[in-house]
């Protein structure tokens, strides 16, 4: 009925070191701060998305999400559907899919966002 | 742009890239989970079957050894029937009323009518300007082989001149007309 007017001293949350950039790239805090710079103008420019569409298209029309695809099938029928976790299909079309994705497409992305670095800088 | 800068570009746009490849990655496997998990991946084991099939389809349609042997002619078509080169099915030319087989009907025509042109322009253009240019090449058929001298003094009796046998052969042959 009565709250405690105490002077609670919440040790806990004096200790507890600041929390962490709000990105989920763990690589970022290690990484020079104007990556997030970057990624900021990028995402509010919205070329991100765009970047990550085309790269979508490209790889869709090389087959390479079909090959994926497939090999998530794979792993279902062996591991049975009731348990395949996202994490598990991620760790596999991870190593497979970052190493086959074709040079061309590749370098077309690379191109795109080295015009929009360019673009960018000061 | 200084060297050190590009090399930070550099290293700046593979990361961006590879950053964008996992979050893909990410949305390819959450996608399969998702299919997974609602069993709506039943129906794409018999798709991959029928994809399976349909390439291997396909290659044995390319390879080259495959139509070498199994004859042009006799290329099987999607009900498993052949069909012979030369469509068989026999028609009656309106015009000479000979009984002509399909597949060689445009020919037949093309020499059956052109030669009754020539015949008409014989007696209306009797100069022989027309008919040294008509002798050599037909401007109405394209088969110039067969329209050499030896033609023009059948033109000349009236009768018309039509096809002979093997005309791919390139020699013209009239077993009925015997001058």
């Amino acid at each position: 009925m009565s709250h405690s007017h105490k002077l609670v001293i919440k040790r806990s949350s004096m200790s507890r070191p600041p929390p962490p950039p709000p990105t989920t790239n763990k690589d970022q805090q290690h990484q020079n701060p104007s990556l997030q710079e970057i990624n900021i103008k990028l995402i509010q420019s919205g070329e991100k998305e765009r970047l990550k569409e085309l790269l979508r298209e490209r790889l869709l029309e090389c087959g390479w999400i079909d090959e994926m695809k497939a090999l998530c099938r794979a792993f279902t029928r062996k591991k049975g559907r009731n348990n395949v976790t996202v994490d598990d299909l991620v760790h596999v079309i991870s190593p497979k899919g970052r190493a086959s994705v074709p040079n061309s497409v590749k370098a077309e992305l690379l191109q795109r966002i080295r015009a929009f670095l360019a673009s960018t800088a000061d | 742009m200084s060297g050190p800068n590009e090399d930070n570009n550099t290293q700046l746009s593979s990361h961006i890239f590879g950053d964008l490849l996992d979050s893909i990655i990410v949305d390819v496997a959450s996608e399969c989970h998702r299919i997974a998990k609602l069993g709506l991946d039943r129906n794409l084991e018999e798709e991959e079957e029928e994809m399976r099939l349909s390439a291997q389809a396909r290659a044995r349609v390319a390879d080259p050894s495959n139509s070498s042997e199994t004859n042009t002619k006799y290329v099987v078509d999607i009900f498993g029937q052949t069909h012979p080169s030369v469509a068989t099915e026999i028609f009656e030319c309106m015009n000479c009323g000979r009984s002509i087989a399909a597949g060689r009907f445009a020919p037949h025509l093309e020499k059956c009518m052109g030669k009754g042109r020539k015949a008409r322009l014989k007696v209306t253009r009797s100069s022989t300007a027309a008919q040294n240019r008509y002798s050599r090449g037909s401007p109405v058929s394209t088969y110039s082989p067969y329209s050499n001298s030896t033609s023009t003094n059948r033109l000349s009796n009236g009768t018309p001149s039509v096809a002979g046998e093997e005309y791919s052969n390139g020699t013209y042959e009239e077993p009925w007309n015997k001058t």
